[in-house]
């Protein structure tokens, strides 16, 4: 069960179940608990050889007992994330823990992911549970429908589930090679049906200048 | 507000955003009804609806800049936000506020000013570093911490200032016993016998509010272009191998500088 203990710190209270959280991320714990490291984040030799090939590294363990489990990584915002059947696609390193009984695996996501400058794949989370995202800042939760698509500056995704299909806008016109760019070159374009998480803060990118 | 079954936290749509207003403390949400908005390059953090962000340099909006952005150098670091919609602005987790402004006057440090309405016309302030909005409407600041408004006569911290209003008077004030004397210098030179770090202050005296972070953080410095190098200009010459940023190249007929226009 994932609480919040103010917006920076996840509780999790266990009666002999697991969670997989990032290596390293437990703050505090009472009760009898586990630690186990999960070589190539629990997802067997195919997700193993799939990580190290696509570059999404994930260094997670599972955290198994009775008792509660508090979580934190660097002061970041956490946002609770309840899947009931849907995926979620999120960067690895803004995935802070998720149920046991949660897959996760990697996709493509082709220029997306180049223009944040994360590489091209991404972590996906699947199937029925709660997960736990951070962001820089609490994370504004945009929902997509079919007569609202929503724009994104790379920057800020964090991360988005649900049925959504996304393309890739790219502003970039005679007008930024000569200086005179809109300053958001580079967009990501939702359109569908589900939410997008974004936050109030944009990391450093290839196109934030232009 | 409304709820994804299964989510939970809020979950915005368009019909739920507030228009002109903050979604929350780190984010605000501007409403474009076919009108338009002046932004800081990079600062919008997603949108829906259609936008279009134009260059302060793109000809058809000559006229707009004509009458309300009266700082050429700063050009390369804004942009013209143009359409209908919903778009959320946001700067690096900071708080973010908007003020209205009635008739009336402000200076704000530039790093900290994030957008404005074009019935407002922005200029640069005279003290290095500040930008002075004039008119009526709107603007989105950020501050590191909740702002505080005081009264004049105040002494503040110089990295506490976010700006000012209505024309106090703002100088510098030097605390005159730890800076003066043997031993004085002795301290404010080696922090040795008790400096206290606050020796030295800006002072406002006058009518106006001054408005303050709650933190001594500052905001990344928002280059604001050089000054015309004239003789009572100042920062602008006088001063012989002190000018703006030396070395860096500029074509004729240029804005800003090149590097910074290619985001390097």
């Amino acid at each position: 069960m994932f609480r919040l203990q103010g917006s920076k710190v996840l509780a999790v209270d266990m009666t002999g179940d697991a969670v997989k959280a990032k290596n390293g991320s437990m703050v505090a714990y009472d009760g009898q608990m586990a630690f186990k490291k999960l070589t190539g984040g629990g997802e067997g030799i195919r997700g193993m050889v799939t990580r190290r090939l696509t570059g999404e590294q994930m260094t997670v363990m599972e955290v198994k007992g009775h008792g509660t489990c508090w979580f934190a990584d660097r002061a970041s915002e956490i946002n609770l994330v309840n899947l009931q059947g849907d995926k979620l696609y999120v960067e690895s390193s803004n995935l802070l823990a998720t149920d046991a009984g949660l897959r996760t695996g990697t996709s493509f996501t082709g220029l997306r992911g180049a223009s944040q400058g994360n590489g091209l794949f991404t972590t996906t989370v699947e199937g029925h549970g709660q997960a736990a995202i951070m962001s820089d800042g609490p994370a504004v939760v945009l929902r997509v429908s079919a007569q609202y698509p929503l724009t994104v500056d790379p920057g800020a995704y964090v991360a988005h589930q649900g049925n959504l299909r996304q393309s890739f806008q790219s502003g970039v016109t005679f007008r930024t090679f000569l200086g005179e760019g809109g300053g958001e070159a580079f967009q990501i374009r939702f359109e569908g049906d589900g939410l997008v998480y974004v936050q109030p803060s944009e990391r450093n990118t290839i196109a934030g200048d232009l | 507000m409304t709820t994804y079954p299964g989510a939970g936290p809020v979950v915005h749509d368009p019909m739920t955003l507030p228009a002109d207003d903050n979604v929350d403390k780190y984010t605000f949400c501007v409403e474009l009804k076919g009108s338009q908005w002046f932004l800081q390059k990079g600062k919008m953090i997603a949108y829906y609806g259609s936008i279009e962000f134009n260059g302060i340099g793109n000809g058809r909006l000559d006229r707009l800049v004509r009458t309300s952005f009266h700082s050429p150098l700063h050009a390369s670091d804004w942009v013209v936000a143009d359409g209908s919609g919903k778009m959320l602005l946001a700067d690096r987790a900071f708080d973010v506020n908007s003020y209205d402004l009635d008739d009336g006057n402000l200076t704000i440090r530039s790093g900290n000013l994030l957008a404005f309405q074009p019935s407002l016309a922005l200029k640069q302030s005279i003290i290095p570093g500040f930008l002075t909005l004039i008119g009526t409407g709107k603007f989105v600041a950020a501050s590191n911490g909740p702002v505080v408004f005081m009264e004049p006569p105040i002494r503040v911290d110089p990295q506490a200032l976010v700006g000012w209003a209505d024309c106090p008077s703002p100088c510098h004030h030097y605390d005159h016993g730890y800076l003066t004397g043997v031993w004085g210098g002795l301290r404010a030179m080696t922090g040795l016998g008790g400096a206290s770090g606050e020796e030295h202050q800006f002072e406002f005296v006058g009518a106006g509010t001054v408005l303050l972070q709650s933190s001594e953080t500052l905001m990344a410095e928002q280059a604001t272009g050089a000054v015309p190098h004239e003789p009572g200009v100042p920062g602008g010459g006088g001063v012989p191998g002190h000018q703006g940023q030396p070395g860096t190249p500029r074509l004729p007929g240029q804005l800003g500088d090149l590097q910074r226009r290619f985001g390097l």
